[in-house]
């Protein structure tokens, strides 16, 4: 299990578009980690799964959706398996594009980049929960509210 | 013209056929240009004409007439009576025609004229002695010495002696006294002036009092040189007089005796229904020189005094002189008629004259021309052809075994079908796939023309794709296009390969993509590119069909959204567009910043600035990541044309013109089929402002108004602010202007922002489809400033621009001010002024058009010949090298990828090779093991394969890369050693190392591109050029004034700029010198400097200057006022004064006439007697204030500017602002000679100015500067190789040569060339007389006489070996030495 899932916490959404509302049915969300510590700001299909302020849930990134950890073919491949997506309400899938760090020394902090079909996410916290991650890499996001 | 034929002799074979000689292949080497004499005439002639008659009573042509059938047949029904062909395949034979006397031809007159002031009328010989002309003929003798070259040699003889004779001349030889000789006034004559001979004046003045008739002051003196005595005189000149003035033959065969009568071929006469038959003007002419000549032939024979045939001789004269040239001067009142017959002059002069309308250019068949019209679905490469177009087109198809079928389609000409087998050629119909050249007037640049495929269609308009409207500048509101098919297989091929779409992607101009998507394309781009546009797997998998008709093979990606629902977003949609499976191995990588990118600052890391990028909150920032959309909303800088980073940019240059016209296929079917179902429309919905927009808009006009009220009442008190360098006026007038033109743009940002996204103009102008914010503006909120020639509107009434208004009204509203916009409807005063504006705005374009493209064939004319040879120069068709090696890098504008013009873009690069060649768990390197590797990659590309600048860029780029990667490792290093760092460690290199096999792949891929980069030998440089910068000029609005840094200092700018630069004007309409200050950041030392270089008259610096008169004497005093001088900085003091006065040219007053009382004090006593003194000092004291005493005479004012460049550094820094001077005037040298002015940096925009003080090197680079500004202001950019050459071309010389009939004449050109360009009769004329041996080998020549050119692929020569090559010797070997 634990080598399906890159990386788990759970998140609590702090702000909902901070920038005003642009798209009817896309809201950049801005939330806290409450174990690593890291900062995400996340785009979600507002229409799909509406997000408030103050809600709490847990996010999990993982590069396959297989329990037995075969990898992702990058081929789509629905069926009636059990997979990974069950335990979870919001499921996407994308590519990890840019590794980034910000601040220098002790206080470095780096970030990922990932584009789930043009909406995007950014992870930033402690370098040690990202320097796992790879470039190019195709991820699954799964969320569920708590 | 004799044309020189090679010829080769052949055995002779003995049959009963006729003997023809084969003389193989001829081709015209060369063209040699004389005149004919009396007897050659007479010689070339089957005939004499001498009846001024056509046809007789019965339809015959007359013999001896000018239809005689000697000369050709007339008509259809005729044969000729010297060859017996038929009228359509006789060429046409000459006759002559004597005339009774002599006369001038006038296309020779200026020479006879020149000729006659050389030589003594007495004895013909030259005018000069005898060793200078010796020392003439040995320079006109120098084999060495161009064609040029002697004819301004003939015409410095001719000055010599004109100007000798301009007084009398005594002949050297003979002692004859020669006057002057001019041309006759309003007659055709020449006339020989010895008034100023004084000796035989007397003689005659005392013979004409004993004649009784002439009681009238005749001027005996002057007499008129007529023809017959001229012929004489030529006819005793010597062949040495001759040679020395540029005479390539004998004099006489300048004056007329016989005229050639061409053949009827050249003058068709046309039989009219009824006994009339129309003639040409040519015969006509004739005619009546033949009626003119007989009854002049009558009076000499009736009369015996020989003067009275006169009349009949001067109308002999005009009338020849019409039939060579019918727009020649000094016709007599008496023959002028309203529209005259044209002579030959007429017919080869001009647009539609034989040369330009004929020879240059000709008419074609195979072509078709109708209405165009998109069609989406076609490929960007096809053109569609209407059925009926294609079922009149035909091309030649040779049958084989493989065509046979098709080309025996239909149940017609069955006879004929039978018949057909393999070899025989069928002229068939246009089928789908013909090679068709497609052009649209007017054809600026080549891309005006180009080579599509055809598709057969029904219906009856050419349609084609949209996205090749840019190239072509097509629209669909009725613009016809031409259609052409080439009939072989060798122009298909060529056709196809250099002017086919796919290979003209990019405009050869600065290397931007030129064939793009347009308009819908982006529209629909940027909706379907919505970060909240979401498709469910039917919908998503319909539009993937869409884009390639359900025809291609497509891999569906994972859907974004997995759970609750699947749902696939546009911008997947476009990941699949770019590569629709997994076979396509096209892996785009790029970075866009489109129109809506916010370019929010994050944070700074040193004094690198991280921006927003891909989190953009407006989706602004496009993200292209091995073919996958990462972020933002496509438009027009993706998608769109003019941009070097595009999408398609991107692809043509990794992938080839083949990926990018799938893709633009793709996207076009695409937005087609998906806006169709979408929908996307405009109503007055869209432009009605909501209630808090029109209470912005109405807020933010009063309080504007009330600034500008503010305003006029302060100019109206005097207590306005100045700026440098303005009146009061011109003060108000700028602030008013900037405070007005700021109210539409903070109304268009007030739209932008509070209109719906769904608003269709919003969409369209923020996807940069079509319009722009001030557009939307002029529509929601306000429509704004208007002007004209750059100024608010006008008083066209007394003090007042309409009697709406109170007089020296200085309102917004008053001067033309709109506040309304076109949706609330404008009132009738801004209505008016409105129109004012309109009606600029139509004068502009109609004026432009005529004038670039007059400037267009200027440049066309002056580099046409211009290529690229095989050792990389530039030269001209006469093998003069006008470059060394093109552009400085020999490489080719056109596929140049960095911005300005730099061959590639290393970041992007760089960027592409980290994406698509992963890292896979390689090793990073050091900083250090990347130089390293770096030098030792250099080292081995070596420099035999590219040029120094490259690899310096190369190496600097690296440098860069390098110091971020060393900086990142540094911070990782300094904190120790422990598992942290580790992670850090490998946390910095993903985010900025590179790998070993990245590196390589990097600078492998930048020295393989290079090397395909470069310009191929045969390209024609000189046209490229040349319609790269006619092309932009025009898009250039006409009259558009331009302020150096300061508000009232305006430079031309657009057309007119360009064509004074491009003329090499001696004088330019505003010339500004940029000084540099010695000491630049001083405003006082400025004013210093100033001081000393703006003329200060003494009139502003003198306190009085009086008249002193005392009973002794009588003085002007003049006083300085010191403290004025003093306050301006000046040095100035009674001395300077004195100096300056005495120095004056006009003022004559010498140093004794002047005293210096004091240092501020002087008087002067002018040097008359005493009775004039009283009016001299009168004038001496209004001429006085006008003396310069300090400063540049040229110059005109000086003002002191602020730095541009600098202004933002200051402001960050807090460094001292920087000045420099702005000179208005001329005087280069005078300016950087002056004190305090840094001499090396000091520049000048009048290039004529720049080569007399500086050099040609120094005019060169100021004329590739000076087109760079122009252009740039019209944010239009150039690759600069273009304006090199044209640099080059216009000084390579050593002079500034001008883009003129007068500069083009010196570029070693071509008669024929000349003559195609302008003048060309006078070149024609002069060539003949000079004997000028024209070599077949410009583009002009070869065009004319039908001769592929030697330029692109005509550079090739096929050469072979006519001799047999020895026999083969086998066994023993030859001995080495015997």
């Amino acid at each position: 299990m634990s080598n399906i899932v890159l990386f788990e916490d759970i998140f609590v959404v702090e702000k909902i578009d901070p920038d005003g509302k642009k798209f009817d049915k896309v809201s950049r969300i801005e939330a806290h980690s409450q174990n690593c510590d890291m900062y995400m700001l996340l785009d979600v299909n507002s229409e799909l799964y509406p997000m408030r302020v103050g809600d709490k849930f847990t996010m999990a990134l993982a590069h396959t959706l297989n329990l037995d950890g075969t990898p992702d073919t990058g081929y789509y491949t629905p069926g009636a398996r059990k997979t990974l997506a069950d335990k979870y309400e919001y499921i996407m899938h994308g590519k990890l594009f840019k590794i980034g760090d910000e601040g220098s020394g002790k206080s470095l902090k780096a970030e990922i980049y990932v584009s789930y079909g043009g909406l995007l996410m950014m992870l930033k916290g402690d370098p040690s929960y990202v320097s796992h991650f790879e470039l190019d890499q195709r991820l699954f996001l799964l969320m569920r509210k708590l | 013209m004799t044309q020189e034929l090679q010829q080769k002799s052949q055995s002779i074979a003995f049959t009963k056929q006729p003997y023809i000689e084969d003389v193989g292949p001829r081709k015209i080497e060369s063209i040699q240009f004389s005149m004919m004499s009396d007897s050659e005439i007479m010689k070339a002639a089957e005939v004499q004409v001498y009846k001024g008659q056509y046809y007789s009573s019965n339809r015959v042509p007359i013999e001896g007439g000018l239809l005689d059938p000697r000369m050709g047949p007339a008509n259809k029904s005729c044969t000729c009576a010297t060859c017996h062909g038929g009228f359509s395949n006789c060429p046409g034979h000459y006759g002559y025609l004597t005339l009774a006397l002599p006369v001038y031809n006038v296309g020779y007159l200026s020479t006879i004229l020149d000729i006659l002031k050389c030589i003594c009328k007495y004895c013909s010989r030259l005018l000069l002695e005898e060793k200078l002309c010796k020392d003439y003929l040995k320079k006109m003798r120098n084999p060495k010495m161009e064609a040029l070259r002697k004819t301004d040699l003939m015409k410095s003889i001719v000055k010599k002696c004109s100007t000798m004779a301009s007084k009398a001349v005594k002949c050297p030889r003979c002692g004859y006294i020669n006057g002057m000789v001019k041309k006759a006034v309003a007659v055709l004559g020449i006339i020989h002036d010895r008034s100023k001979v004084t000796e035989s004046l007397q003689e005659f003045a005392s013979a004409i009092t004993h004649t009784k008739e002439s009681k009238a002051a005749v001027n005996v003196a002057t007499y008129i040189l007529n023809p017959v005595n001229v012929l004489f005189l030529f006819k005793r000149m010597t062949d040495t007089d001759c040679e020395v003035l540029y005479l390539s033959e004998r004099p006489e065969k300048l004056i007329i005796t016989n005229i050639a009568v061409p053949p009827i071929a050249i003058r068709p006469s046309v039989i009219m229904d009824g006994s009339q038959s129309n003639e040409n003007d040519i015969t006509e002419r004739l005619k009546r020189i033949i009626q003119t000549n007989a009854s002049l032939q009558q009076e000499l024979v009736e009369a015996n005094s020989a003067f009275k045939s006169l009349a009949g001789w001067e109308t002999l004269q005009v009338e020849v002189a019409q039939y060579i040239n019918s727009d020649v001067r000094g016709v007599p009142f008496s023959m002028q008629v309203a529209r005259p017959l044209s002579g030959f002059v007429q017919r080869l002069k001009g647009k539609q004259g034989r040369f330009r309308g004929n020879l240059s250019g000709k008419r074609v068949e195979y072509t078709g021309r109708t209405v165009i019209s998109p069609d989406p679905n076609l490929k960007i490469t096809e053109v569609a052809i209407p059925i009926r177009m294609a079922r009149i087109l035909t091309y030649p198809e040779r049958v084989s075994d493989h065509n046979i079928e098709k080309v025996l389609y239909g149940k017609f000409r069955n006879q004929l079908a039978v018949e057909l087998k393999s070899g025989c050629i069928v002229d068939r119909h246009l089928e789908d796939g013909d090679v068709v050249l497609f052009n649209r007037q007017p054809s600026l640049h080549r891309m005006s023309i180009m080579c599509h495929r055809a598709r057969i269609m029904p219906w009856r308009t050419l349609r084609f794709n949209e996205s090749v409207c840019n190239p072509y500048n097509a629209d669909f509101d009725g613009d016809e296009m031409n259609m052409h098919v080439p009939q072989t297989e060798e122009a298909r091929t060529e056709a196809l390969l250099l002017m086919g779409v796919q290979n003209n992607l990019c405009t050869p101009k600065n290397g931007e993509i030129l064939v793009a998507s347009t308009q819908d394309f982006l529209t629909s781009s940027f909706l379907i590119t919505r970060k909240d546009t979401f498709y469910d797997r039917a919908a998503f998998s319909l539009m993937c069909c869409y884009m390639g008709d359900g025809m291609d093979r497509v891999d569906l990606p994972t859907p974004a959204i997995l759970k609750p629902v699947e749902l696939w977003t546009g911008k997947q949609l476009f990941s699949v567009l770019i590569r629709p499976h997994a076979n396509m191995r096209v892996y785009v990588n790029l970075t866009v910043k489109e129109k809506t990118y916010s370019n929010k600052l994050i944070r700074t890391e040193g004094d690198e600035e991280i921006r927003i990028e891909t989190m953009c909150p407006n989706d602004g920032f496009v993200y292209f990541r091995n073919s996958e959309l990462i972020s933002g909303q496509l438009g027009k800088a993706t998608l769109g044309n003019g941009n070097k980073d595009g999408l398609y940019s991107v692809l043509l240059r990794d992938y080839g013109a083949h990926a990018t016209s799938g893709c633009m296929n793709r996207l076009a079917k695409l937005s087609a089929r998906w806006i169709g179902n979408h929908g996307f429309s405009i109503g007055i919905d869209d432009v009605q402002p909501k209630k808090e927009l029109s209470d912005k808009k109405g807020k933010l006009i009063s309080e504007n108004y009330e600034v500008c009220n503010v305003k006029i009442k302060e100019y109206n008190e005097g207590k306005l602010h100045l700026k440098p360098g303005c009146d009061a006026a011109q003060t108000l007038e700028a602030v008013i202007t900037d405070i007005l033109n700021r109210i539409r743009e903070d109304a268009g940002k007030a739209c932008m922002g509070s209109l719906p996204w769904r608003n269709s103009p919003l969409i369209m102008s923020q996807c940069g489809s079509k319009g722009s914010p001030i557009n939307i503006s002029q529509m929601v909120a306000c429509v704004g400033q208007q002007s004209v020639g750059g100024r608010r509107a006008p008083n066209g009434f007394i003090d007042r621009s309409l009697p709406h208004f109170p007089r020296k009204a200085k309102e917004p509203a008053a001067k033309g001010f709109v506040a309304n916009s076109f949706y609330s409807g404008l009132s009738a005063t801004e209505f008016f002024f409105h129109t004012m504006g309109g009606r600029e705005g139509l004068v502009d374009t109609a004026v432009k058009t005529a004038d670039t493209g007059y400037m267009s064939r200027r440049l066309i004319k002056a580099l046409e010949d211009l290529s690229i040879q095989y050792d990389n120069s530039v030269r001209n068709a006469g093998g003069c090298i006008v470059q060394f090696l093109y552009g400085d890098d020999g490489m080719d504008p056109a596929n140049m990828e960095g911005k300005s013009g730099e061959p590639l873009n290393f970041d992007r690069l760089l960027m592409k090779v980290k994406a698509t060649c992963p890292p896979a768990g390689q090793r990073y390197l050091s900083p250090q093991q990347v130089s390293e590797i770096v030098e030792k990659q250099l080292a081995a590309y070596g420099k035999e394969s590219c040029s120094e600048a490259f690899l310096n860029s190369l190496r600097k780029f690296f440098e860069v890369q390098q110091d971020k990667l060393d900086k990142k490792i540094k911070f990782v290093e300094d904190i120790g050693w422990d598992d942290k760092s580790q992670i850090l460690e490998e946390v910095t290199h993903k985010t900025s190392g590179i790998t070993e096999k990245q590196l390589e792949v990097f600078i492998q891929t930048c020295f393989s591109r290079y090397r395909v980069k470069r310009v191929e030998a045969g390209t024609a440089i000189g046209a490229i050029g040349a319609q790269s910068i006619g092309e932009p000029g025009t898009q250039m609005t006409l009259k558009t004034f331009h302020f150096a840094g300061v508000a009232s200092m305006n430079i031309t700018q657009g057309v007119p700029r360009i064509k004074e630069i491009i003329n090499g004007a001696k004088r330019i309409s505003t010339p500004i010198i940029t000084a540099e200050l010695e000491c630049n950041d001083n405003e006082n030392a400025a004013r210093v400097v100033k001081g000393r270089i703006e003329k200060t008259l003494l009139g502003q610096v003198a306190k009085s200057i009086k008249i002193v008169m005392t009973s002794r004497l009588a003085s002007i005093v003049i006083a300085l006022d010191m403290e004025t001088i003093q306050d301006a900085h000046l040095c100035i003091n009674a001395d300077i004064v004195k100096e300056s006065i005495v120095q004056t040219p006009k003022i004559k007053l010498k140093q004794q006439h002047i005293k210096v009382l004091d240092f501020r004090k002087l008087e002067i006593f002018p040097p008359v007697d005493k009775s004039k003194i009283h009016f001299e000092l009168y004038s001496l004291k209004n001429v006085l204030p006008m003396v310069i005493v300090k400063g540049i005479k040229t110059v005109e004012r000086v003002v002191i500017a602020e730095k541009e460049k600098e202004k933002k550094k200051v402001k960050e820094n807090g460094e001292k602002k920087k000045y420099r001077l702005l000179v208005e005037g001329t005087g280069l040298q005078a300016v950087m000679g002056a004190e305090g002015i840094d001499g090396c940096k000091t520049k000048s925009n009048h290039i004529f100015e720049v080569q007399q003080t500086l050099g040609i090197e120094a005019a060169r680079i100021c004329i590739i500067d000076e087109i760079n500004e122009t252009m740039k202001a019209h944010g239009m950019s150039i690759d600069k190789r273009h304006m090199m050459l044209l640099a080059d071309l216009m000084t390579f010389r050593g002079e500034v040569l001008g883009i003129t009939r007068f500069g083009i004449q010196k570029m070693d050109k071509s008669v024929l060339m000349l003559a195609s360009f302008e003048k060309t009769a006078d070149h024609l004329f002069n060539a003949s007389v000079n004997g000028r041996d024209d070599r077949i080998e410009g583009v002009s020549e070869c065009i004319i006489m039908g001769i592929p050119m030697p330029l692109g692929t005509g550079i090739l020569k096929i050469r072979q070996r006519d001799a047999v090559p020895p026999m083969l010797k086998y066994g023993a070997p030859d001995p080495i030495m015997s």
